[in-house]
C-alpha cells in the first residue's frame, strides 16, 4: 500500500514525539538518582515523578503510533529547536544544592519548550490530521505546565535559592 | 552486530549508577557513548573503554562493555597495548584534562605521534573534581577559586588540539557537554575513523566551576568541512577561543602497528607469558 502525505508527515512527528518523551524520562529518571546519590531527597522524589509522567506520554505516543512505521533516526537526526529535545531538562541548569523550587520551575520551563514545540509544529506541518495530534500534545502539556504551577504556588516562599549545605558533594572513591 | 534485535542507547547502560554531581557535562558524555554505540549496533562483547583517574575515568562501569579502570594517566597506553593485540575489538580510552594532559600528557603526545586505531575522549572541565578543584593544564591562568592557587595558576592553559595536531593526531574534533547529540555523532565518527581519533570535550564541572555554565552562550558549532591541510590547522589551533565545536581535522596516515607486524609476531605474548612463569 502506498505511503499517504499525511502517513508520512504523521510518522515524522510520532518519531520526534517518542523521542521527545523517551529523552525526558531517562533524563528525569538520571536526575533523580544522581540528586539520590547526593542525598537531596525531595528533589530526587520530584524528578522521578517527573520521569514517570514522561514515561506516562511516551506510553500513550507508542499506542497512537501502534503498527505505523516510524522513520529510524539516529539520536543526531532529529530536527529540534535547540541542542537537545525540548522537554529535556539542561545540565546547565542543576546543581547538587538546588531546592525543590527550583526543580520545580526548572520542570515547568521544560514543559513550556515542550507546549511551544508541539503548537509551532502544529503550525508548520502541511497535514491537518498532523496538526491536530500536535495541537492536542500541545494542550497536554499546556495541562502539565498548570499543574507545575499549582504546585509552585502551594510551596513555602523559601527555597528560592540553592540549599545551605557545609558538606562538599558525596564523591566515594 | 551480533544481537539479534537491534539495542537501544539505555541497553548500552550497566546497571552501575553514576555518582557524578548533578549537571556534570560528563553524564552527556556517557549518553552520547551508548548512543552512538547503538547507532552503531556496536557489539557491546567487542567493545572495551579504558580510563585513567578522575571523575570522568568512572565512565567505564556505567557502560555495559568491557572496561577497564587503569593507572592515573596510562588510560591511554593501555587502550593502545589492548588495541595491538586485539585488532577485532573496539577500543575507547577515556579521561579528564588532568589524567591525560597532566600526568598522562606524555602518553597523549605519543599516541597522537603513534596512530593506533583508537578513540581519545578527554572530558576537559579544567579542574581537578574528584580532589576537589585544584588547577589542571588547561585550568585559566587566572582562575583563583582554588586555596591552592589563590591568584590564579598564572600559567598559560594548554591548548589541547594545537597539542594533539603537533603531536601528529591525524582526527581531531571538539565536543560540548550541552550537545550530547553533537558529541554522539563525532564519537560514531571517531570509531569509524581508521587511525587515532582525539575528541577533545568542553565538560561542565558545575560544582568546582560554576562559571562554566556560560560556556553554553559562547560555542559555536562549525558547519565548514575538517581542515586537512596542517599549517592551516596549526593557524586556527593557536589562534582561536576554544570554544568552536565539530571535527576540526582529519587526515589519512598509516597506522600502527603495520599491516602484518601483528600476525608476524604472534608468538610473542606466548613467549612473554612463558618468560613470566613462575
Amino acid at each position: 500500500m502506498a505511503t499517504t502525505a499525511t502517513d508520512s508527515a504523521l510518522a515524522n512527528f510520532l518519531a520526534h514525539s517518542l523521542e521527545l518523551e523517551s529523552e525526558a524520562r531517562e533524563r528525569y529518571g538520571e536526575l533523580a538518582e544522581s540528586m539520590d546519590a547526593h542525598h537531596n531527597r525531595p528533589v530526587a522524589d520530584f524528578f522521578r515523578r517527573m520521569a514517570a509522567e514522561a514515561e506516562h506520554h511516551l506510553q500513550e505516543v507508542a499506542a497512537l503510533a501502534g503498527h505505523m512505521t516510524l522513520p529510524q533516526l539516529k539520536a543526531w537526526e532529529f530536527d529540534w529547536p535547540d541542542a537537545e529535545p525540548p522537554e529535556t531538562a539542561s545540565y546547565e541548569a542543576l546543581h547538587y544544592r538546588m531546592s525543590l523550587r527550583q526543580a520545580m520551575q526548572l520542570a515547568l520551563a521544560n514543559e513550556h519548550a515542550a507546549e511551544r514545540y508541539y503548537r509551532e509544529f502544529a503550525n508548520r506541518t502541511g497535514d491537518a490530521g498532523t496538526a491536530a495530534v500536535a495541537n492536542r500534545f500541545a494542550d497536554e502539556e499546556r495541562g502539565h505546565a498548570a499543574e507545575l504551577e499549582r504546585m509552585i504556588a502551594a510551596l513555602p516562599a523559601s527555597g528560592l535559592h540553592l540549599r545551605e549545605e557545609d558538606d562538599e558533594p558525596h564523591m566515594p572513591e | 552486530m551480533t544481537d539479534a534485535i537491534r539495542l537501544k542507547a539505555k541497553d548500552y547502560k550497566s546497571e552501575v549508577k553514576p555518582i557524578w554531581c548533578p549537571g556534570c557535562g560528563h553524564f552527556s558524555v556517557h549518553n552520547a557513548i551508548t548512543k552512538a554505540m547503538a547507532a552503531l549496533g556496536i557489539d557491546k562483547d567487542r567493545t572495551v573503554l579504558v580510563s585513567g583517574i578522575g571523575c570522568s575515568s568512572r565512565l567505564p562501569a556505567y557502560v555495559d562493555s568491557y572496561g577497564f579502570h587503569g593507572v592515573h594517566g596510562r588510560g591511554l597506553a593501555i587502550a593502545q597495548g589492548l588495541k595491538v593485540a586485539r585488532p577485532d575489538l573496539t577500543v575507547l580510552a577515556l579521561g579528564g584534562d588532568g589524567d591525560g594532559f597532566s600526568i598522562g600528557g606524555n602518553h597523549f603526545i605519543h599516541a597522537c605521534r603513534r596512530n593506533v586505531d583508537i578513540t581519545y575522549i578527554a572530558m576537559d572541565n579544567e579542574v581537578y573534581g574528584m580532589t576537589k578543584g585544584q588547577a589542571s593544564p588547561t585550568t585559566p591562568m587566572d582562575w583563583d577559586h582554588s586555596k591552592l592557587t589563590p591568584h590564579g595558576p598564572g600559567v598559560r592553559p594548554f591548548k589541547p588540539a594545537a597539542l594533539a595536531l603537533a603531536s601528529g593526531a591525524p582526527w581531531i574534533a571538539r565536543g560540548y557537554s550541552g550537545n550530547p547529540n553533537q558529541i554522539a555523532k563525532l564519537i560514531a565518527e571517531a570509531v569509524e575513523f581508521p587511525g587515532f581519533s582525539f575528541l577533545h570535550v568542553m565538560s561542565q564541572c558545575i560544582t568546582f566551576c560554576p562559571e562554566q555554565t556560560d560556556w553554553k552562550a559562547i560555542v559555536t558549532e562549525s558547519e565548514a568541512p575538517p581542515l586537512a591541510d596542517a599549517d592551516e590547522a596549526a593557524k586556527q589551533f593557536l589562534h582561536e577561543d576554544g570554544f568552536q565545536t565539530g571535527l576540526l581535522y582529519r587526515e589519512q596516515r598509516a597506522t600502527w602497528p603495520p599491516p602484518g607486524a601483528t600476525a608476524a609476531e604472534e608468538g610473542a605474548p606466548g613467549e612473554l607469558a612463558a618468560a613470566f612463569r613462575v
